[in-house]
């Protein structure tokens, strides 16, 4: 699968310009402005680790965001795990070497982090989505 | 109590001089301030079990509404102080600039009231006799005790971080009126736009069920270092009765640690190498 953007065509350009630096805001309760939705990246990218804790569940990938890029690790932050859990997600979601078609919306400052979006492993064909909005926000009484 | 001088070694008359001097700050000083009696809390009788059964059942777990909450942070302005409002504004354009402050990222509990206000996680409410529990998902600290059992506030509370509760029902409703809140606790409308409370914090709430399977806690917020006057708002949750939404443990900072190993074999938590503010990094390239 060949990265792509969507909406935004000039985010691998973008992209290249990273800083090297690639800290990513993920320790406790926070606002998300740090991330462009209006931005998405889609990318095959290989999971180095799935860090499944608190405050906020963290992905790592290695990807190459743009065609002909050597692969680079990326951090994706999403919510708790008990947010997650309510739609799906366990502790072995992912393990290292999954390979997966991701999405995500990328930090504004170029830096290697995102908010994850979407992943799909190849192997399996099973897809995670981050948006627990709709799972919280009607009872769920059966 | 007698100095032990089994050993024979010391002179009782220097021991007497000891006992003497050892006394005598005693004698010199006040009397002892009256000890105010110890009191006790009773044990649950059959009927205080049995008058659980009469309150509302507000059993499962409860999600927050939050896109309720964003909706608040236009129509439900905050009656700040013209000194807290500069700093709101100061803080909403950094957020609208991609620049959000984490007032949460210290791992501290989110307090009150911004628990009851912002949260993104679960909750769920225990009925004991004499008291309601109200647990929070993440932050494994988020925990209120609202006594129900006639009791006041203290007269000299600890402040704390979710102050002391004391509460009673007027028919399906709970008022819980909540005073001693450390002042460093944030009123805030957002995770990155808020002002500490700075003190004298008093928040009354009505908590009850607006619909079979909403919770609505209307709170008045009083803060008079940094409101004009009190704030009325109002916060909504979802009931959830799927076994999935059933709390689960959450430790905030748990995050700054990977799993590890230790020289001997153990299983430890490895501290994440961390910029400033605690964000991770990711491993070495």
């Amino acid at each position: 699968m060949e990265p792509k953007t969507v909406k935004n065509p000039i985010v691998p350009v973008v992209m290249l310009g990273c800083a090297l630096a690639v800290a990513l805001p993920a320790a406790a309760h926070h606002s998300f402005a740090m991330f462009d939705f209006n931005k998405t990246i889609s990318c095959p990218a290989t999971v180095t680790e799935f860090r499944w804790t608190n405050p906020h569940v963290t992905l790592l990938v290695q990807a190459a965001v743009k065609p002909g890029e050597a692969a680079q690790v990326w951090s994706l932050e999403l919510t708790s795990p008990g947010n997650l859990t309510r739609i799906g997600w366990t502790h072995s979601s992912f393990k290292p070497g999954d390979r997966i078609e991701l999405q995500f919306n990328p930090l504004r400052d170029g830096r290697h982090g995102g908010a994850f979006k979407q992943a799909k492993i190849v192997a399996t064909g099973q897809v995670f989505t981050s948006s627990v909005r709709d799972a919280n926000e009607t009872p769920n009484l059966k | 109590m007698q100095p032990d001088n089994r050993a024979g070694l010391i002179p009782h008359a220097l021991l007497a001089g000891c006992a003497a001097a050892l006394a005598a700050p005693a004698l010199l000083a006040a009397p002892p301030a009256p000890v105010a009696p110890t009191v006790m809390n009773p044990p649950p009788q059959p009927k205080d079990w049995a008058n659980l059964a009469t309150l509302p059942d507000w059993s499962g777990v409860w999600t927050p509404n939050v896109s309720d909450q964003e909706k608040r942070e236009k129509s439900d302005p905050i009656p700040w102080t013209p000194k807290a409002a500069a700093q709101v504004a100061h803080l909403e354009a950094e957020e609208r600039a991609g620049r959000p402050r984490g007032l949460f990222v210290n791992c501290l509990p989110e307090s009150m009231p911004s628990w009851m206000l912002i949260t993104h996680n679960a909750m769920e409410f225990l009925f004991t006799p004499g008291r309601v529990t109200i647990l929070g998902e993440s932050d494994s600290n988020r925990l209120r005790r609202i006594y129900t059992d006639g009791r006041a506030h203290p007269p000299d509370p600890e402040p704390t971080f979710h102050g002391h509760s004391i509460g009673h029902w007027q028919g399906q409703t709970l008022v819980v009126d909540t005073v001693a809140v450390l002042p460093q606790t944030y009123i805030a409308p957002s995770e990155a736009v808020g002002v500490p409370n700075n003190g004298d914090l008093h928040i009354v709430e009505r908590i009850h069920l607006a619909g079979p399977d909403i919770l609505q806690d209307d709170l008045e917020i009083t803060a008079p270092h940094v409101l004009t006057k009190t704030w009325k708002t109002s916060r909504f949750l979802l009931r959830q009765r799927a076994r999935k939404y059933d709390i689960v443990e959450g430790v905030c900072l748990q995050g700054n640690y990977s799993a590890g190993t230790d020289a001997a074999g153990n299983a430890v938590f490895v501290p994440v190498p961390e910029t400033e503010g605690g964000n991770w990094l990711p491993p070495a390239r």
